[in-house]
């Protein structure tokens, strides 16, 4: 064979065919490369936003325009229409259903008014409404009650600081925090990718020694709520600053031995003198003690799950109970009838919540046996050991009845910590009996009658007219006042 | 010896055959250089690298398999199986990767050339694969009556009959156009510029 180089030499045309065969190769490699390069930007498109949202846009609405399913689906959080047989959306006053609360709580602001959480759309105007957080008059509360309530919370805490956003009154700051719980609490608005925005959880994370950037989507579709669905606390010596007792550990009786530790109260209770605990709703961490969690289910899998509308299937931002949406949380894994499947929780939770009513009505009893004991000259010394029982006894039944789903989270769980809570209970009231009897108190004591809320509130000496009134004249004034603020600074302001 | 020397000859014809003259070997050197280095381009751009492995994220590389991955990463078997579980043969090595290569090349091809339908749907030997890699990992609840049911069926109606005709939630749900999971989120290929510059493209614009 003779050289390329021959043949050209002889025949010119083999060197142009050469020189063209290879300008069309290298001109179809270069087509494909862009052709690839285009098809790559496609998928930036395929997630295109109609109108950019500002970082810190706290109007649900506004994130709304690009996401009208998504949006759609959240403004349900405002219905009302279901009650489980222990929970649900339907407005239930748990004081009424449970009247020995308003001793249990009695100098604290729980015991003038406890309601069943509503849906997130509800946040701010429940937690105005609620006698908790007090009128123009008396108003007891730290604005730190905000943190939890609104999709304000980051734009202000990017804008004061965190130490200062916790300063102060309730009442003080309410101008500022205007739309509920929604989009931004758990959305990056350029990505919409999950983020965290409360400042609680990432230190509460880094104290552990863990990085909560690390976390998987699978994880962060939990830790986005746990934000909030939380236990956690205000620390009285650093301005009310939020804090989570997760140090030594997630379980109530780790917490226990955390608030113990740094001799943390809630508030002396007013009959017994108890320095009390008050759990917040620890669901996240019952929940990840239970067999869904261990299964890799999260909290979005069974309140949020996927849904199909026309041909399109997204994340379903109802986030309810799920035994409204049974088919599509419960039966994705469960093959059973629906039926079945809700007797099965009510069954647990039937079981979990005549253990609670034990307690309630011995707790309800040691707090007032305790009265007459200080009430009859027993010394501080007697009453130590019976009010540290106290105090255990009621944190563990509120770690297990504050939690939503009353138990279901993780059953097994809220039966050990009920069951001890029961223990801890009794064993105060014999040692209190024994102090009675030292004191020359007739025992078994007559205790007073608090089979209803009201008659309850009126025995711990609550003035709940004076209260409504305040909180009416609050609601007419303040709050229009904030409102209008409000619409002043955004624009718009739209009614939940 | 004599066929191995023969073919050592054979070569070095060749390579003398295309060598070019003294003159132009630096310039085909260079044009050799930039087309190597366009295939190169090529191969990175397209992510090329990643459709050995097993990571499901290759299979979103083309974005039109978003509405898939996003309902099989949030359905049960999003927490057990990877895309390639079910849907390239197991039985063996060799046609494990027969069958993406094949699969790949068609796909690839159809991409390029715009010729997606709006509602991709499985071909008769995805089916088989996939139908194989039901029973693979169920053996155990396919009970042997059951199997029957389905053979007398098929005897019947003299047709095939997959696990999914009835199980017709599985994985996936039922049918996925391309626009049917609009805003979910699925993991996103990395920008071609290195960061550094386009962090600096993106300052000297500002300035």
């Amino acid at each position: 064979m003779k050289p390329l180089q021959d043949i050209i030499k002889s025949k010119p045309w083999v060197a142009w065919l050469l020189f063209f065969v290879t300008v069309i190769v290298v001109f179809i490699i270069g087509l494909f490369a862009s052709s690839i390069i285009e098809r790559r930007s496609e998928a930036e498109y395929t997630f295109q936003m109609v109108k950019p949202i500002a970082e810190f846009e706290p109007r649900n609405e506004i994130w709304g325009e690009n996401y009208p399913r998504e949006y759609e689906s959240y403004r349900r959080t405002l219905h009302t229409d279901f009650a489980s047989k222990h929970g649900g959306s339907k407005d239930i006053d748990y004081l009424e259903k449970y009247p020995e609360l308003v001793v249990m709580w009695a100098g604290y602001p729980f015991s003038k008014d406890y309601k069943q959480g509503r849906g997130h759309g509800y946040a701010i105007e429940d937690i105005r409404k609620t006698l908790r957080t007090g009128g123009n008059k008396v108003s007891p509360l730290p604005a730190t009650c905000w943190a939890c309530k609104s999709t304000d919370v980051p734009r202000m805490m990017n804008k004061t600081g965190i130490g200062e956003f916790y300063k102060g009154k309730w009442i003080e700051k309410g101008e500022e925090i205007i739309n509920p719980i929604g989009c931004q609490d758990c959305h990056d608005p350029k990505t919409m990718n999950l983020r965290i925005t409360r400042p609680g959880l990432i230190e509460a994370f880094k104290r552990q020694g863990k990085d909560i950037n690390e976390a998987t989507r699978q994880e962060m579709r939990s830790l986005v709520c746990a934000q909030c669905h939380v236990e956690y606390y205000f620390d009285k010596t650093n301005n009310n600053y939020l804090v989570f007792p997760w140090d030594k550990g997630f379980s109530a009786d780790e917490m226990e031995a955390y608030y113990d530790e740094i001799d943390f109260y809630d508030w002396k209770h007013a009959l017994s003198q108890t320095p009390m605990l008050k759990a917040q709703h620890p669901d996240y961490e019952l929940y990840t003690t239970g067999i869904h969690y261990k299964r890799g289910v999260a909290c979005a899998d069974c309140h949020m799950p996927y849904k199909t509308e026309g041909g399109v299937k997204y994340t379903d931002h109802h986030i309810q109970s799920p035994l409204n949406n049974v088919e599509n949380s419960c039966q994705v894994c469960h093959r059973v009838k629906a039926e079945e499947l809700v007797r099965d929780v009510y069954d647990r939770q039937d079981r979990l919540e005549s253990l609670r009513r034990l307690v309630e009505k011995s707790l309800a009893a040691v707090h007032m046996e305790a009265k007459t004991a200080w009430d009859n000259g027993a010394t501080e010394d007697e009453m130590k050991p019976i009010l540290q029982l106290i105090r255990h006894a009621q944190w563990r039944w509120d770690w297990v009845a504050a939690a939503n789903g009353l138990g279901f989270h993780a059953p097994a769980e809220a039966f050990r910590v009920l069951g001890t809570s029961i223990q801890k209970a009794e064993e105060a009231r014999r040692l209190i009996a024994l102090v009675l009897v030292k004191h020359n108190v007739k025992y078994p004591l007559v205790l007073a009658d608090i089979s209803t809320k009201e008659k309850a509130q009126k025995f711990i000496g609550l003035n709940m007219p004076e209260l409504i009134a305040d909180k009416e004249d609050f609601l007419k004034t303040t709050v229009l006042t904030w409102d209008q603020k409000a619409k002043e600074r955004q624009g718009t302001l739209i009614k939940y | 010896m004599s066929k191995i020397t023969d073919k050592q000859g054979l070569l070095k014809k060749l390579i003398y055959h295309i060598l070019p003259p003294d003159k132009w070997k630096l310039p085909v050197v260079i044009l050799l250089g930039i087309f190597t280095g366009l295939s190169l381009t090529v191969l990175k751009i397209s992510n090329a690298v990643s459709y050995l492995s097993d990571d499901p994220k290759a299979c979103v590389n083309c974005h039109i398999m978003s509405p898939q991955f996003a309902t099989w990463e949030r359905s049960s078997h999003g927490r057990v199986t990877v895309c390639n579980d079910c849907h390239v043969p197991q039985d063996n090595f060799v046609n494990k990767y027969y069958f993406k290569a094949m699969d790949g090349l068609r796909h690839a091809t159809m991409f390029t050339f715009r010729l997606e339908p709006q509602v991709i749907t499985i071909k008769d030997a995805g089916k088989k694969a996939v139908q194989n890699n039901c029973i693979r990992c169920h053996t155990d609840l396919i009970h042997p009556v059951s199997v029957r049911a389905i053979s007398n069926k098929m005897i019947i109606d003299k047709e095939e009959t997959y696990c999914w005709d009835c199980h017709r939630e599985t994985p996936h749900g039922r049918v996925n156009s391309l626009s049917s999971t609009p805003y979910a989120s699925v993991p996103k290929l990395t920008p071609i510029l290195p960061e550094w510059l386009s962090t600096s493209i993106k300052n000297e614009k500002k300035q």
